[in-house]
């Protein structure tokens, strides 16, 4: 069986920093390929070096017969490699059948679209993925994302796809989808597709995947028949070390109940969630991406006020309908979209450090900015920040150093309650290990944590009880002691019997 | 009712939903239109007759023209307030034209390749220069209605041909302009609809960065979309300038302004993305067409740019409630 | 935003402005006395209310068309106040400026709370307003405002023209609110990330809300002056101040994206306009020459501090 395409020795740096170093990679026709590792690890590298879109500083690429050093965009769809990112590359005002073919539209003798052929193909690409139930003339925008993915495989296919990439695909899917997106890889497996499947999530890989490649600090751990691992193997691979080491946890002192929420829904994103965190606790919040935690993380935290429910913090009921006034109640959120919703990043490290607390630097209105200069030093040196200083613009900043920059600022708030939403994503090993020393120093210092991740080692490493959530419900706690990825994973996935 | 479901009824509608949901603005503004007409004339019959009709369709016809072009323009997510000078200073180059001798028709079509060479520039600058497009066409205003007083030195062109006057012929009856919009819009409607490079332009607008992932050459397409509007500019000025005894040498007032609003109440969003020329020019009709209906209900015709306003406001506010229930429904 | 790059476009722009006077001074024996500066500074002060806060619009990335329509809504309003409705003049003139702030403020309501961009918000009331106007006024001009109106258009104060006083006041006060209050890195904060800045918690709906009624108090304030300087008052005053202020504004630097902009470069922009204005004038150039000066030199600039700005520009 000879490979679609063999990576040998391929390496790429970014800026100076080694991104993927010496690295193999192979795809057969006909096999699902998945591609494992930690945030950071290299991975999306590796697929947009296969897709075209990077060219390795080093190493060789064998396409079918041909010897490259790198694939150009355009050999990547002659060969027929295609790509469903993560964000999809969709239109919404236009129609499905148009999406799929936009940019190699049939045409008529004219030249104009051939609208019948389109749709005409559209629909058998469609059926053949056994997506009967969707109307290739509805507009994109009207779709679920769920729906909006298999068009994007569609999409693929339009191209003769041999090679089909696929990044996190189940990020963004409730249970009845994967299942569904499960069961169309598997056809395009049996028509010969060889299918990179890039993913964190353990149980898919297990029921999908033939092969799988776990990289590491853009280094290839290894390639194993998925046959001959467990998932124990898989992530001591992962993360190199025993799970148990990695998140070293100090014995918690945990105190009263802080934060204490009955029955809190926002529409039909969070449904009557109800549970209580108390001080110098870390509590996990666990779940499929769209289960709702970063809704039930903003309806806390008053981007999108709660429309029916109760909030108590410090024994008091209180009503939280902006986030300024959760603010004010002591409740700071470091968001998952750090560059977009966390930092103003054309502004300077001392500016955005002061951002939520601007009445600790001025006097009335007035900005004392020697004060402003001066916490944002303390904060650069408490929080271990690599930086030339509080004037530099955190733009520049590695992932790792701006979270830390995110933290900071909420740190000035001196918040009672911190909400973490995926604290460490696209951070490196080492910075990771220094925000979660942090948290465990802020923990034991009384602050309570709710930490929301879809990393199920810092989920079972770093929290004292773990709340399970599934389409907007909370399905399970599991307590420490209880953890593992079975019984969390299995909370996870669990089938929406409350329906 | 389990997610399956759901999503499985919200995939598939039935075909008169989606002609409704497609050209829900369209068919809301003829109704407008139409509604309009039955009032009026109810009240005053004089309202029907050959000579109103006449000025409220072909009244502005111009507009209607130059509206194809800013649709387009605005549909890739871009404007242009410089239209408005732009067709004062192409009127005073079809007049000067004429007068000086050149052939009728070369004093036509003349203004249509210039108007496409003019906004080229800009588009280059939109596209090239990565300038925002509200930025450099307020630019292009300033040099166009000072540079066309300064040439002209402000003086009028008279004594035009008699043959220039395109605007007043006739062709089976029906008046010139009339056919020229009609066409214009079948044509530049057929064309948005069934060409690749009409399709590109509501991807360009939709999601500029995707359509250039997706093989669309996205500079390339906004000089020619400014190009295009050039040319309808020019073509609009046909209607303009042949209309009138004398061309004056000062651009026609809130002239920009009147033909985005009637792009934007057809229902092309300032999101981009959305709307047809069949709705622009719908509503240049519904301009004229209130217009007259205030002259004729003796309604002081100064109160008719606040309707418009609230016209603009209210069809924006439409417009974005649609959107944030549609994102709502996506998000599931 | 550290000082040095604040410095980059504005000492350019000081420079530019220098060149240009010099210049101009060359041209004609006219153009630097003490007497034509204060009379431009007079004529000047009706667009530069509006540029100065304009400033504020465009740093939170919007932008602002009615001004214009606003400024000519409270003339009207003003003459329509004092002759028909006949309250005395004082009041009138107070029941205007209310009445341009809260067209401001529906401005603020309706690009903060419904989340309609700014550019198409205010061409919509741009056409509103200045609808109202026509409509109040039925292109009627209101004339023979009593003796002491005038001082405010066309008196002085000091030797100074009153208007100018008003002028240095507000340029003073907005620097030092952009520049040094928690408002103005508000404002900074909101046109650079909007969606960081309400995540942070700051109140991104009221700081848009307050600055485009502000906006309007400005315009209704230049719309006083203009009466006053005018002597009469008509539905097409302040037609096209829009482009001016705008153009101001972003000659002095500031991004039309947001996040960028100082008050000295908008009072930069906007002497830089002025004496090419007056002084070209005053050498014999027509002054619709000066208009197409004006409309090349914006896009120029757009177009180097484009290409110098490249990494923080979206």
């Amino acid at each position: 069986m000879t490979d679609l395409i063999r990576l040998e020795g391929v390496s790429k740096s970014f800026g100076g920093v080694r991104v993927l170093r010496d690295v193999d990679f192979d795809v057969r026709p006909g096999e699902v390929h998945a591609l494992l590792g930690e945030n950071g690890a290299g991975k999306s590298t590796l697929i947009k070096i296969i897709a075209g879109t990077h060219a390795p500083d080093g190493g060789v690429i064998r396409l079918g017969d041909e010897e490259l050093k790198a694939i150009t965009p355009r050999a990547a769809t002659r060969a027929g490699i295609a790509t469903v990112y993560q964000e999809l590359l969709l239109f919404p005002d236009l129609t499905v059948a148009e999406n799929v073919f936009l940019g190699h539209a049939p045409r008529t003798g004219l030249g104009t679209l051939d609208w019948g052929r389109m749709r005409g193909e559209a629909r058998e690409l469609l059926d053949s993925l056994d997506s009967h139930d969707l109307d290739v003339d509805v507009n994109v925008g009207a779709l679920s994302v769920a729906n909006r993915q298999r068009i994007e495989i569609a999409k693929a296919l339009s191209q003769d796809a041999r090679v089909l990439i696929m990044d996190e695909p189940t990020a963004a899917l409730a249970d009845a989808d994967v299942k569904r997106l499960m069961a169309v890889i598997k056809r395009l497996r049996e028509r010969g597709v060889g299918i990179v499947y890039v993913s964190h999530k353990l149980p898919e890989i297990f029921e999908l995947a033939d092969r799988v490649t776990v990289l590491r600090d853009g280094a290839l751990i290894g390639t194993r028949p998925v046959s001959e691992v467990d998932e124990a193997a898989l992530v001591a691979m992962m993360v190199g070390r025993e799970v148990d080491r990695l998140f070293p946890k100090p014995h918690p002192k945990i105190g009263e109940t802080v934060l204490k929420v009955s029955n809190l829904s926002f529409g039909d994103r969070v449904r009557d969630i109800s549970f209580e965190l108390r001080r110098g606790e870390i509590l996990g919040v666990a779940g499929l991406v769209g289960s709702g935690r970063t809704e039930l993380a903003l309806t806390i935290f008053g981007i999108t006020p709660a429309t029916s429910g109760t909030i108590e913090i410090g024994g008091g009921p209180v009503a939280i309908s902006s986030p300024g006034q959760a603010c004010g109640l002591g409740i700071a959120y470091v968001p998952e979209d750090r560059g977009h919703q966390g930092l103003v990043r054309p502004m300077s490290i001392g500016q955005n450090i002061s951002m939520a607390s601007l009445g600790n630097v001025a006097s009335g209105i007035f900005i004392r900015f020697a004060a402003e200069t001066r916490r944002a030093v303390a904060s650069i040196g408490q929080l271990g920040i690599r930086a030339r200083g509080p004037d530099q613009v955190v733009g520049q900043l590695s992932g790792g150093n701006q979270q830390k920059v995110v933290l900071g600022k909420w740190l000035e708030t001196s918040p009672r309650i911190l909400i973490m939403d995926e604290p460490t994503r696209g951070i490196d090993v080492g910075a990771k290990a220094e925000i979660h020393a942090l948290m465990g120093r802020l923990a034991e210092q009384g602050l309570a944590i709710l930490m929301i991740s879809s990393e199920l080692p810092e989920v079972l490493g770093m929290s004292d009880r773990v709340l399970v959530m599934h389409g907007g419900r909370l399905v399970s706690t599991i307590d420490r002691a209880d953890a593992n990825p079975k019984s969390v994973g299995a909370a996870m996935t669990l089938a929406d019997e409350a329906a | 009712m389990s997610d399956e479901n759901a999503s499985r009824f919200r995939a598939r509608r039935s075909a008169p939903a989606r002609f409704l949901s497609t050209y829900g603005q369209e068919i809301i503004i003829a109704a407008v239109i139409l509604l309009l007409f039955v009032l009026v004339s109810s009240i005053n019959p004089r309202f029907l007759g050959a000579n109103n009709l006449n000025t409220i369709i072909s009244g502005n016809a111009y507009i209607a023209v130059a509206a194809i072009g800013m649709s387009m323009i605005i549909i890739t997510g871009n404007i242009d307030v410089s239209v408005g000078a732009l067709i004062g200073v192409l009127a005073t180059i079809s007049g000067t034209l004429a007068v000086a001798g050149y052939p009728v028709w070369f004093a036509w079509t003349a203004p249509i390749l210039i108007g496409a060479a003019i906004n080229g520039i800009v588009g280059a600058l939109v596209a090239y220069g990565r300038l925002p497009s509200i930025v450099v066409t307020l630019g292009m205003l300033s040099i166009l209605r000072g540079g066309l007083v300064t040439v002209t030195g402000g003086a009028w062109i008279n004594d035009l041909p008699p043959d220039f006057h395109f605007a007043q012929q006739r062709l089976i009856g029906i008046p010139a302009p009339i056919w020229v919009m009609v066409i214009l819009t079948v044509l530049a409607f057929l064309w948005m609809r069934h060409t690749a490079f009409g399709r590109s332009l509501y991807a360009i607008g939709g999601n500029a960065e995707a359509a250039r992932a997706s093989g669309i050459p996205v500079e390339r397409r906004i000089v020619q979309v400014f190009m295009i509007h050039g040319a309808f500019a020019g073509l609009a000025t046909l209607l303009f300038a042949t209309q009138l005894r004398i061309i004056q040498s000062t651009v026609p007032p809130n002239l920009e302004l009147t033909i985005i609003t009637a792009s934007v109440i057809g229902g092309v969003s300032i999101l981009g993305g959305t709307g047809t020329v069949i709705g622009s020019t719908l509503a240049a009709i519904l301009f004229s067409t209130i217009g007259a209906a205030m002259i004729f209900l003796n309604i002081s015709p100064y109160w008719l740019r606040a309707v418009i306003g609230v016209l603009i406001l209210v069809t924006v506010l439409v417009d974005m409630q649609r959107r944030t229930r549609e994102i709502r429904k996506a998000k599931r | 935003m550290t000082l040095r790059k604040v410095f980059r476009h504005e000492t350019i722009l000081a420079l530019l402005v220098v060149i240009a006077l010099i210049a101009l001074d060359r041209q004609s024996d006219n153009f630097l006395t003490l007497d034509n500066i204060l009379n431009q500074g007079r004529l000047m002060t009706e667009v530069g209310l509006i540029a100065i806060i304009m400033t504020f619009v465009i740093v939170t990335g919007g932008i602002d068309l009615s001004v214009g329509s606003i400024l000519g809504l409270t003339a009207i309003l003003i003459g329509v106040f004092w002759e028909n409705v006949g309250l005395p003049l004082p009041v009138a003139i107070g029941a205007g400026l209310v009445a341009g702030t809260f067209a401001g403020f529906v401005n603020g309501i309706i690009i903060a709370r419904f989340r309609v961009p700014a550019l198409i918000a205010t061409l919509g009331t741009l056409a509103l307003y200045r609808g109202i106007a026509e409509g109040v006024s039925q292109a009627r001009s209101v004339r023979g405002y009593p003796e002491w109106f005038y001082v405010l258009g066309q008196g002085e104060v000091l030797g100074v023209p009153t208007q100018l006083w008003l002028l240095g006041l507000v340029a003073i006060t907005a620097a030092i609110v952009l520049g040094y209050t928690t408002w103005g890195r508000t404002t900074y904060a909101v046109g650079s990330n909007e969606v960081a800045a309400r995540f942070s918690g700051l109140p991104v709906d009221w700081t848009k809300i307050a600055i485009y009624s502000a906006s309007g108090f400005a315009a209704a304030c230049a719309g006083a002056i203009f009466v006053s300087r005018v002597s009469t008052t008509r539905s097409d005053m302040g037609t096209g101040i829009e482009l001016d202020a705008i153009t101001a504004v972003v000659l002095g630097g500031a991004s039309i994206f947001g996040g960028r902009g100082t008050i000295i470069g908008t009072l930069l922009g906007l002497i830089l306009i002025q004496a090419l204005k007056n002084g070209l004038s005053l050498a014999g150039v027509k002054s619709d020459g000066t208009v197409v000066l004006i409309g090349a030199v914006l896009i120029l600039t757009i177009l180097l501090s484009n290409l110098f700005h490249r990494d923080t520009n979206r």
